[in-house]
C-alpha cells in the first residue's frame, strides 16, 4: 500500500494536517486570545535595536532570550539561511508515529505527482513540482538573501518523466524521493529539503503556533501564498498567524532540529564513494561523469534501490546534525596544549594560530550557555575585526546579571596573543562597546594584565561603568579541565572572573 | 571545653578528615580541577562547625570562614584548607587532654574526665 502511487484515500486516512491539531482548525491557526496579550506586550520591545546584532536571530528581535540547547527547533536568523537541510530519512528513521505518518504524507503527495504525469496531466505535475521546490518560510540552505528561486520547467519535466521512464517508479513510485538526487542532474540536496518542508507545510504551520505559544514569541496575522493542501493535492492561499521576519515582512516557519542534516542521508556523493565505486566501478576503469553516471542510474534503478535498502538497514547511523557541534574533550585538551606552547607576538604566525585554536576552543567551552553567532566580525566601517562574538541568551544568572547591568545583547571577545596586555588593547576594546555588546566586553589574552592595566580597567568601570574582564592561559586551562571533568561549567570561570572584577571596584 | 562540645569535636575532625583524604585523592590527579557545588556545600558545611568549635583563637586564618562557590576552588585550594583545619583542630585537642592512668583523658569543663582519647600529634602548649 505503501509504495502504491498516489492514492488519494491513503493519504487523507493517515496524515491530514489537521490529524496533529488537537483543537478546531481554525481555532488552532488563528489563535487570537493569545495573539492579542502577546503581541500588547511585545510591540514596543520590537522597536529596540535590533539591527545592530550581529547574525541576528528571529529572538533577537524580540528580545526573547533562547539557547538553541533548549528549544525543539532551530532557531532562524533574520538576514540569512540556517546552513541545514530537512532530511525526509529522519523522519523515515524516527520512532515516532507522527513523523512517520508525516514522511508517509511527503511522499504520497511526491508519488502524486507520477499519478498526474500518468493521466495526462504532467502540466499540473510539473506546476505542483516547480512551485514546491522553494520554501522561503523555513530559510534553510546556505542564500545570504533568505531567497531562493524554484526549479525551471526544465528540470521539473526531468523529475516528472521519471515517473514514466523508469518501469519500477512507473508502478509502485518511491519511498524516498531523495533518491532523486542520484537520477536527475541539478536536483539538489535544498530541493529535496524544501519539496519535503512544503509538502508538510501545513503541519508546520502547527508546530510554529505551538512553539511561538510556548516560547511568547509573537505571532502576526500573515497570508501563506504557497502552502500545500493534503486534500485537494493544489497549492493554495491560506490566511493564518505566524511570526514575522522583521526584515523581509515575510512570514516565518520553524522546523524540529531533529529533522535537520548538514547533507541528506541518501546521497550522491556517498553513493558514488560507498557503493559504486566497491560494487559497480571496474578497476581500471574511467570513472564516468556526472551524466553518464545519472544515466546509468536510471537504466539500471534496481541498483539505486539496493543502495537505499543498505542505507535503510544502516538507518541507526543517521542521526540529526546539531547547528554546533562541540569538540571533544581531548580535542579541547590538544588545543589548549598547542595554545600554551605557542610564543606571544607573530613569530611564525603565531598569533593566527593562537586566534583559530581560542576560538574553536571558546566556542566550544562556553557551550550550550552561550551560543556562538560569528568569528573575525567586521564592524561597520570594515576597519576593525572584532575577534568572536557570542548572543548572550541570558541562560545564567551572571549573564542575566551582564544583560540587566551592562545592557550586553551579544558578548564581545578580543583574542590577544601578546606578552603584555595594553593600555591601548583595552581602548581598542572599549571602542566596541556600545550597540549590541552594552558595556561589557572581554580580552582573551596569554597573561595576567599588569598593575597599571588592571588600574584603568577599573577606572574605566569608575568613570563610564563598562566592564572589561580579562582572561589568560590559566583561566583556558581551568575551563578545558572543568569542560573534561564536568565538576563545573566553563562559563563559571568567566563569572569568577566577573567577581573578582567587581570585588576590586570601588563601593 | 563541655562534653557536648567534645562529642561535636569528635564529629567534624572525622569529617574533615574524611573531606580530607577524599578530595587530597582528587588534588593529586589533578590538582587545577575546580570542586563541584555539591561537595562543596558539604565541605562548606563541616568548615563553618569547625570555625564554631575553633573560635577566634584557633581558626587558622582570620579572613577566612569558607569557600565561596563563585571562586570555584581548585581541589588543591580545598586540600590546603583543610589540611589547616585538621592542624588547629589537632591543635584545640591538644590543648584539652591531660594524661590519665594509662591514657590521655578530655578535660571537659576544666576536670580531667573520663572520655579516652587518642595520643597528642604534636602540638602541646
Amino acid at each position: 500500500m505503501y509504495k502504491t502511487l498516489g492514492f488519494k484515500w491513503l493519504i487523507q486516512a493517515f496524515c491530514p494536517a489537521s490529524t496533529f491539531v488537537l483543537a478546531d482548525r481554525y481555532e488552532a491557526r488563528n489563535p487570537q486570545r493569545f495573539i492579542h496579550a502577546t503581541v500588547a506586550k511585545h510591540t514596543n520591545k520590537q522597536q529596540h535595536n535590533y539591527m545592530s546584532i550581529i547574525r541576528p536571530r528571529f529572538n533577537d528581535f524580540y528580545n526573547i532570550p533562547l539557547t538553541q540547547e533548549e528549544v525543539d527547533f532551530a532557531i532562524p536568523f533574520l538576514d540569512e539561511d540556517i546552513p541545514l537541510y530537512l532530511d525526509p530519512f529522519l523522519l523515515w528513521k524516527s520512532p515516532s508515529m507522527q513523523d512517520n505518518s508525516l514522511h508517509l504524507s511527503i511522499t504520497n503527495s511526491f508519488n502524486y505527482l507520477g499519478f498526474l504525469a500518468k493521466k495526462g496531466n504532467e502540466k499540473e505535475a510539473i506546476e505542483i513540482l516547480i512551485r514546491a521546490s522553494e520554501c522561503n518560510e523555513v530559510g534553510f540552505g546556505n542564500s545570504k538573501t533568505k531567497v531562493g528561486k524554484r526549479i525551471g520547467n526544465n528540470l521539473a519535466k526531468s523529475v516528472t518523466d521519471l515517473f514514466s521512464s523508469i518501469p519500477q517508479i512507473s508502478k509502485s513510485g518511491f519511498i524516498h524521493f531523495e533518491e532523486i538526487q542520484l537520477l536527475v542532474d541539478n536536483f539538489s540536496k535544498d530541493r529535496v529539503s524544501d519539496i519535503a518542508c512544503n509538502f508538510i507545510q501545513s503541519f508546520l504551520v502547527d508546530y510554529t503556533i505551538e512553539q511561538c505559544e510556548k516560547y511568547n514569541i509573537p505571532i502576526e496575522k500573515t497570508v501563506l501564498e504557497n502552502l500545500y493542501d493534503q486534500k485537494s493535492f493544489k497549492f493554495t492561499t491560506e490566511e493564518t498567524f505566524l511570526p514575522i521576519n522583521p526584515l523581509t515582512k515575510t512570514p516565518i516557519l520553524l522546523v524540529p532540529k531533529r529533522w535537520l542534516r548538514f547533507i541528506p542521508w541518501i546521497n550522491v556523493d556517498d553513493y558514488f564513494k560507498s557503493f559504486y565505486l566497491k560494487n559497480i566501478q571496474d578497476k581500471g576503469e574511467a570513472f564516468p561523469n556526472r551524466i553518464k553516471l545519472l544515466s546509468f542510474n536510471r537504466a539500471n534503478y534496481d541498483l539505486i534501490k539496493t543502495y537505499t535498502e543498505i542505507k535503510e538497514m544502516q538507518f541507526e547511523n543517521c542521526k540529526n546534525d546539531p547547528l554546533f557541534n562541540q569538540i571533544p574533550v581531548i580535542s579541547a585538551k590538544r588545543k589548549i596544549s598547542t595554545i600554551s606552547r605557542l610564543p606571544t607576538g607573530k613569530t611564525d604566525n603565531a598569533d593566527l594560530k593562537y586566534e583559530d585554536n581560542t576560538c574553536q576552543l571558546m566556542a566550544s567551552l562556553v557551550y550550550p550557555h552561550l551560543d556562538f553567532a560569528k568569528e573575525q566580525s567586521r564592524t561597520e566601517s570594515g576597519m576593525q575585526i572584532r575577534d568572536l562574538i557570542f548572543y548572550n541568551n541570558r541562560s545564567t544568572d551572571f549573564l542575566q546579571e551582564i544583560y540587566d547591568t551592562y545592557n550586553c545583547k551579544q558578548i564581545v571577545m578580543e583574542l590577544k596573543n601578546v606578552k603584555e596586555v595594553k593600555q591601548e588593547h583595552i581602548l581598542q576594546l572599549n571602542r566596541y562597546l556600545k550597540d549590541q555588546f552594552g558595556s561589557f566586553g572581554i580580552i582573551v589574552t596569554r597573561k595576567p594584565p599588569p598593575k597599571k592595566v588592571i588600574r584603568n580597567i577599573i577606572d574605566l568601570w569608575s568613570a563610564q561603568r563598562k566592564c572589561i574582564l580579562v582572561l589568560d592561559d590559566t583561566d583556558l586551562k581551568m575551563m578545558t579541565q572543568v569542560f573534561e571533568s564536568k565538576q563545573r561549567y566553563p562559563i563559571e570561570v568567566i563569572k569568577k572572573k566577573y567577581i573578582e572584577f567587581t570585588r576590586a571596584c570601588p563601593s | 571545653m563541655t562534653e557536648e562540645e567534645v562529642n561535636q569535636f569528635e564529629k567534624t575532625q572525622s569529617q574533615l578528615n574524611g573531606l580530607h583524604i577524599e578530595i587530597g585523592l582528587l588534588s593529586k590527579k589533578n590538582p587545577n580541577d575546580a570542586v563541584n557545588k555539591f561537595k562543596l556545600k558539604f565541605i562548606n558545611k563541616t568548615i563553618e562547625e569547625s570555625n564554631e568549635l575553633l573560635g577566634e583563637e584557633y581558626k587558622p586564618y582570620q579572613e577566612f570562614e569558607k569557600f565561596e562557590e563563585e571562586d570555584m576552588p581548585t581541589t588543591s585550594d580545598v586540600t590546603m584548607m583543610l589540611e589547616q583545619y585538621l592542624n588547629c583542630l589537632e591543635k584545640l585537642r591538644s590543648d584539652n587532654l591531660e594524661y590519665g592512668t594509662g591514657s590521655y583523658y578530655w578535660v571537659i569543663d576544666g576536670e580531667i574526665s573520663d572520655i579516652k582519647t587518642a595520643n597528642p600529634f604534636k602540638f602541646k602548649r
